[in-house]
């Protein structure tokens, strides 16, 4: 007897040992029932297994909002703030200045000499 | 090849899933108990491979069910085996409660004789035989190397082909021709040395 015939004949009386007691098939099926109740099911569709996946790792559907658009609402808000802030200061400073020039007793002509600018210069040191 | 793996690759339904369970449960649990010879023990392998199976596995296609449900069960009774060894030496490190050799080595026809006594005499003599001969058997299986009756109950009882089987051993295809080899010839010589021809 060779050994796929030896294995087919241990098989077949391994098959009629199954017969088990009442007490482990009532466990067997207790365990199966239990299994089955926790049995994954995957979205039938790639698109839903998609959004699934997307939802899944974002904590479910109510949760997208709160993790994930509301940072980036707050932040898009806060660049908005700060590019209208410095536009602010910039028009600010160049008030000052040209109020600066209006209203000093120098007349606009001396700015546009360039040896005023240089008797300036000199005269600072 | 098992029927079971013939149906193509839809994915499993829950009632495909139960039938699955259903089919592989009591070769499962004797491959579990061959390994481990402990009833309660086995059960909880069984038990944890299907939930493992079910949360995990749950929705992968009715055909790839028996190789992955085979590779969780064998890796559940090598996890048991690692907390069985790690159980064993502290007990060998801090108690001196050994009992000596297990009840499990005994010969089985030893205990036959009072196991039959419970069972009515009135059941035909070759199938009193038949279930001698079962006993027997498992109990050989049970003295086999642990890789040597992993591969054969693979390839022979769960009809893994030698691929799957190595797939599932974490071994080569080489290897598991060797051990089914090895495994079918020592269950042939101690039927024989019993005097039992297949």
């Amino acid at each position: 007897m060779n050994e796929q015939q030896t294995a087919h004949r241990i098989k077949q009386l391994l098959n009629k040992g199954l017969d088990l007691d009442a007490g482990t098939l009532a466990r067997l099926e207790t365990a199966r029932k239990q299994a089955l109740a926790r049995q994954r099911i995957e979205a039938p569709s790639f698109v839903l297994g998609w959004a699934d996946n997307v939802f899944g790792r974002l904590g479910g559907p109510t949760s997208i909002i709160p993790r994930m658009l509301l940072p980036m609402a707050v932040l898009i808000l806060g660049l908005i703030a700060i590019n209208q802030w410095r536009d602010s200061q910039t028009a600010a400073e160049i008030e000052e200045i040209d109020a600066a020039v209006l209203t000093g007793d120098l007349p606009l002509d001396a700015y546009l000499d360039k040896g005023f600018d240089a008797w300036l210069k000199r005269s600072s040191h | 090849m098992h029927p079971d793996r013939q149906k193509g690759s839809s994915l499993a339904s829950p009632n495909e899933l139960a039938e699955f369970l259903a089919s592989v449960e009591r070769r499962a649990y004797k491959q579990a108990l061959f390994a481990v010879r402990d009833s309660e023990n086995a059960l909880d392998i069984v038990q944890d491979s299907m939930l493992k199976l079910a949360e995990k596995y749950g929705a992968k296609p009715l055909a790839e069910l028996p190789m992955l449900f085979q590779r969780i069960l064998q890796n559940t009774i090598r996890d048991f085996y690692r907390r069985q060894k790690v159980r064993s030496l502290w007990v060998t490190l801090f108690s001196s409660l050994s009992s000596g050799k297990e009840d499990d080595d005994a010969d089985p026809l030893e205990t036959l004789a009072s196991a039959d006594d419970s069972k009515p005499r009135d059941g035909p003599a070759d199938r009193l035989e038949q279930s001698q001969l079962i006993e027997i058997i498992e109990f050989e299986l049970r003295r086999l190397p642990a890789r040597q009756r992993q591969a054969f109950l693979l390839r022979y009882w769960e009809e893994l082909d030698v691929a799957e089987t190595a797939a599932v051993m974490g071994c080569s295809e080489g290897s598991v021709k060797t051990h089914c080899s090895r495994a079918a010839h020592a269950l042939a010589a101690a039927l024989r040395a019993r005097g039992i021809d297949l």
